[in-house]
C-alpha cells in the first residue's frame, strides 16, 4: 500500500460524505428522511450537523496527518456502537487509510450514515481503482495481523475485544466529554454565546460536547456567566430545538435539576438547562441533553475538582492560555483544544479522541 | 430554644417513638413528628431550605410527610447536610465510592449517634434475633476501627456489642481469612452455640468461590445478614444463587439468610422478613426474599422519576425515604433506586433506568457503574 493510494481512498470517503451532505443528492435525501427517526434529533439539528459539523472539506495537510496516524494492516475491521451520527465519516476515513480492505459493523441503533457512505463507496470507481473494498457485516471476525477499530463505551469495547485472536491490533475509542474554560479576562456574554454553539450540536451527545464550564473567578462571575449561557442557549430553542428524550434521560434531568436546586441554581428552557454550583466540593456530570454544569474555579483549586474526571476529558474549549486554562490543560495534555464555539469542529487529522487512543497489540 | 436544645428535644421524641412503635404502640403521629423535624432542618440546613423553596413546600399547610421535598442523595456529596457545625460532629459516615476521589464521597455528619443506635438495634432485634440474645458473631466486613467512617461497620460493631458472645472479624486489608473462619465455626459447633454471620455480598461471593473443602456448617439457630451490592469488588451473583450456595455451605435454611438494605444517608435499615416469619415473630411481616420490611419510624414511597412526586402504593418508581432517625441531617431522602412499595414491604429493582446511550459522550450511568457516584 502506498501513502498516495491511502490518501486517495480517504478523499473518496470525503467525497461520499459530500453526497450525504447534499440535500439534492439521493444519499442526502435518504439521510434526511431517516436520521430524525433513528437519532431522535430534530430536523433542524440534523441540518445543522450536516452543514457545519460534517467534515467534508478537510485540507490536504489534515488528510496527510490522518493517514500518518494509522499503521497499515491487511484488513481493518470497524465497530461503531455509540457515536454521533456524523462519526462514521472519520471512522471510515481512518479505516481506509489503514487498509485497502475495510469491514464495518455499523451501530445497530444508528446505521444510516455508515450505510450511505458504504453505498457511495461501493459504486465509486476511483475507490476500487485505489484497491479499496468495503463491506458491512453483522459481526466482525478479525484475524491475526488485522486491525480492529472499536468505538463505544468502555463496557462495549471490553466485550468486543475479549477473546480476539493473537496479533490483532486494536484501537479503542471510548466515551468522553468536553469541558469549557472561561478565563478571567474574557467577556462572559461573548463566550457564553460561543459556548452555546458547542453545546447545541448533536444535543450534546458527542465526546467533544462541553458538559462542564469552569469560570475563573468567584461565584458571582460564575453566576453571571451561567445566566448569559442560559440566555444564549434559549435563543437556539426556536431555530434548532432539542430532540426526543427518553424516560431515562428525563429522570436523570429531574435528579440533576433537584440537586442543583438544593446546592445552587438551576435555569432551564424548552430545549436546555444550566446548573450552577457556587461552592463546588465535587463535580456533577449533568445529563447530555444541552445541559451545562457551571462552577467557579481558579488555577489553585481546579486540580482537586478535575482530577477524578480527567481520564474522561476529550476536549477543552478556551479562549485564553493562562491561569485556569493552563492548569486544566496540564492535567489533560492529550485533549483536543479549541476556541469556544469551535469545539465541535476538530481538525480532520486523525481520531477525534486523542486521549491516548488505546492501541493494543493483542499478542 | 437553642439549636442543640431543639435537636435534643426532637431526638427524644424520636427515641420514644421508636421504643413504642417497635412494639406496635404510638406516642404521636408519624407525620407530625416528621414535619416538626423537617421544619427544624429547613431552618438550619441551607440545601434543604433551598430545595424546599424551589419545590414550593409550605409547611404551614402540610399535614402529610409525603409533602416534604426529599433531598436527592447526590446532594450529600456536594454540600454539608447537617443542622450543626463541623466542630459538633460526633461522627461522620461516608459513602464508599472512591473512583471520584475522597472529596466526592457522600457524607452524613452525626451530632449524636444515640438515635441511630437505638433505631438500628431495635429493628435488628426484631428482624435478625427476635428469639435469642447471644451469638458467636462472624463478621465478613472490616471493623469500625479499620474504616472509621463506614456506617455499616459502625452498625455491625454495635450488633456485636449487643449479642456477641464472641466476635471474629474475618476481613482484614480486604482479605477474607477462610482458615480463621473455619476454626471459629468449628469452635461454635463444639460448644453448640449459634452463630450470627454479618457481611457484605461481595465477601460472601469470595466465600462461596474459595471455600473449597472446608466444613463451614453452622450450629442450629445460626443465621446470616447480607448487605450491599458488588460494586466491581467481586463477580456479580444473582441473589437466589448466592443464597442457595450460602445455604448449602453454611447448613442453614434459606429463610435464615436475611438481606439488609441500608445507606449512609439514612439512619434506619430495612430487612427481608424471612427469618422473623420463620421463627414465628413475623406478625404482619412478609416472609419472602426480595421484600424488605421497614421499621415504623421509616416511611418508604416510590416517587415518579420525572416529577419526583410520591406515587400510589403498588406503583414502581424511585424510592424515597422519610426517616425519623435522621434528626440532624434531612428527614426525607430521594434515592435513585428503583422499587415498589406494597403492604408487604419494599421490593428493590436496582438503579433507575438510565438514558439510552445515543452518542459518544460519557453517560451518567457509566460513572455509576464505575462506582463513581
Amino acid at each position: 500500500m502506498t501513502i498516495d493510494s491511502a490518501r486517495a481512498r480517504v478523499w473518496c470517503v470525503v467525497r461520499a460524505a459530500r453526497r450525504v451532505q447534499d440535500a439534492s443528492d439521493e444519499l442526502g435525501k435518504d439521510a434526511r428522511a431517516r436520521l430524525p427517526h433513528v437519532t431522535g434529533l430534530t430536523d433542524e439539528s440534523i441540518e445543522l450537523a450536516l452543514r457545519d459539523h460534517f467534515e467534508t472539506h478537510p485540507t490536504d495537510e489534515e488528510i496527510d496527518a490522518l493517514v500518518s496516524s494509522t499503521t497499515h494492516a491487511v484488513a481493518c475491521h470497524i465497530v461503531l456502537s455509540a457515536n454521533v451520527f456524523t462519526a462514521p465519516l472519520r471512522a471510515l476515513a481512518l479505516g481506509v487509510a489503514t487498509s485497502e480492505r475495510v469491514i464495518v459493523r455499523p451501530s445497530r441503533r444508528d446505521p444510516v450514515v455508515t450505510e450511505l457512505l458504504v453505498r457511495a463507496l461501493a459504486g465509486d470507481a476511483e475507490f476500487a481503482a485505489q484497491g479499496g473494498t468495503i463491506e458491512m457485516v453483522e459481526r466482525v471476525r478479525p484475524e491475526s495481523s488485522h486491525a480492529l477499530h472499536v468505538y463505544g463505551s468502555d463496557d462495549s469495547i471490553e466485550a468486543i475485544t475479549k477473546g480476539l485472536p493473537l496479533g490483532v491490533v486494536v484501537r479503542a475509542h471510548g466515551t468522553g466529554f468536553g469541558v469549557a474554560v472561561v478565563g478571567v479576562d474574557v467577556d462572559v456574554d461573548h463566550v457564553a454565546e460561543a459556548l452555546s454553539r458547542d453545546v447545541v450540536v448533536f444535543d450534546q451527545r458527542g465526546c467533544l460536547s462541553p458538559r462542564i464550564a469552569f469560570v475563573e473567578g468567584d461565584a458571582l462571575r460564575a453566576e453571571k456567566f451561567a445566566l448569559a449561557l442560559h440566555e444564549a442557549l434559549a435563543s437556539w430553542s426556536e431555530r434548532c430545538p432539542r430532540g426526543v428524550m427518553d424516560a431515562g434521560l428525563l429522570g436523570e434531568i429531574s435528579q440533576y435539576s433537584a440537586t442543583m436546586q438544593a446546592i445552587g441554581s438551576y435555569w432551564f428552557g424548552t430545549s436546555h438547562a444550566v446548573g450552577l454550583d457556587p461552592a463546588p466540593r465535587a463535580l456533577v456530570l449533568a445529563p447530555a441533553a444541552r445541559i451545562v454544569h457551571v462552577v467557579p474555579a481558579n488555577a489553585s483549586n481546579v486540580a482537586t475538582l478535575v482530577a477524578p474526571w480527567i481520564r474522561y476529558v476529550t476536549a477543552v474549549g478556551t479562549n485564553d492560555d493562562q491561569g485556569l486554562s493552563v492548569a486544566i490543560l496540564r492535567m489533560a495534555p492529550l485533549a483536543r483544544v479549541s476556541r469556544l464555539g469551535f469545539m465541535q469542529r476538530p481538525r480532520f487529522d486523525g481520531p477525534v479522541d486523542r486521549r491516548g487512543t488505546r492501541v493494543d497489540e493483542n499478542c | 430554644m437553642t439549636l442543640r436544645q431543639t435537636s435534643e428535644s426532637l431526638h427524644l421524641r424520636v427515641r420514644r417513638f421508636i421504643e413504642a412503635s417497635v412494639d406496635g404502640a404510638a406516642t404521636e403521629r408519624f407525620d407530625d413528628l416528621a414535619l416538626d423535624i423537617a421544619r427544624f432542618q429547613t431552618t438550619h440546613v441551607p440545601a434543604f431550605a433551598r430545595y424546599g423553596k424551589a419545590r414550593g413546600v409550605d409547611f404551614d399547610a402540610m399535614a402529610d410527610a409525603r409533602g416534604i421535598a426529599a433531598l436527592p442523595v447526590d446532594v450529600f456529596r456536594l454540600a454539608r447536610i447537617a443542622v450543626h457545625t463541623p466542630d459538633r460532629d460526633e461522627r461522620v459516615f461516608r459513602t464508599s465510592g472512591t473512583s471520584q476521589g475522597k472529596e466526592a464521597r457522600g457524607e452524613h455528619p452525626m451530632r449524636t449517634t444515640a438515635t441511630y443506635e437505638l433505631a438500628a438495634l431495635c429493628w435488628a432485634r426484631r428482624m435478625l434475633w427476635p428469639d435469642a440474645r447471644s451469638f458467636d458473631v462472624l463478621v465478613l466486613a472490616p471493623s469500625a476501627a479499620e474504616v472509621m467512617d463506614s456506617s455499616l461497620s459502625f452498625m455491625i460493631d454495635m450488633f456485636v456489642r449487643d449479642v456477641g458472645h464472641s466476635a471474629t472479624y474475618l476481613v482484614q486489608e480486604h482479605v477474607l481469612d477462610l482458615d480463621r473462619m473455619e476454626r471459629a465455626v468449628g469452635d461454635a459447633v463444639r460448644r453448640d452455640h449459634p452463630v450470627l454471620v454479618l457481611g457484605t455480598s461481595f465477601a460472601f461471593v469470595h466465600l462461596i468461590d474459595h471455600v473449597g473443602g472446608r466444613d463451614m456448617r453452622l450450629p442450629l439457630g445460626s443465621r446470616v445478614m447480607q448487605t450491599g451490592g458488588f460494586k466491581g469488588r467481586s463477580r456479580e451473583v444473582r441473589p437466589e444463587e448466592l443464597r442457595g450456595k450460602l445455604s448449602t455451605i453454611l447448613g442453614l435454611p434459606e429463610t435464615h439468610i436475611v438481606g439488609e438494605y441500608g445507606m449512609t444517608e439514612l439512619s434506619s435499615q430495612l430487612y427481608e422478613g424471612t427469618l422473623a416469619a420463620a421463627l414465628g415473630f413475623g406478625a404482619g411481616v412478609e416472609g419472602r426474599h426480595g421484600v424488605y420490611v421497614a421499621p415504623p419510624w421509616l416511611r418508604v414511597d416510590a416517587a415518579d422519576p420525572v416529577t419526583l412526586e410520591p406515587l400510589p402504593h403498588g406503583q414502581t418508581g424511585m424510592l424515597r425515604f422519610v426517616d425519623l432517625a435522621n434528626v440532624d441531617s434531612v428527614v426525607a431522602v430521594q434515592t435513585m433506586d428503583l422499587g415498589r412499595v406494597t403492604d408487604a414491604g419494599v421490593e428493590l429493582f436496582g438503579r433507575a433506568p438510565s438514558a439510552m446511550l445515543r452518542g459518544c459522550s460519557l453517560a451518567v450511568e457509566d460513572l455509576l457503574v464505575a462506582g463513581g457516584l
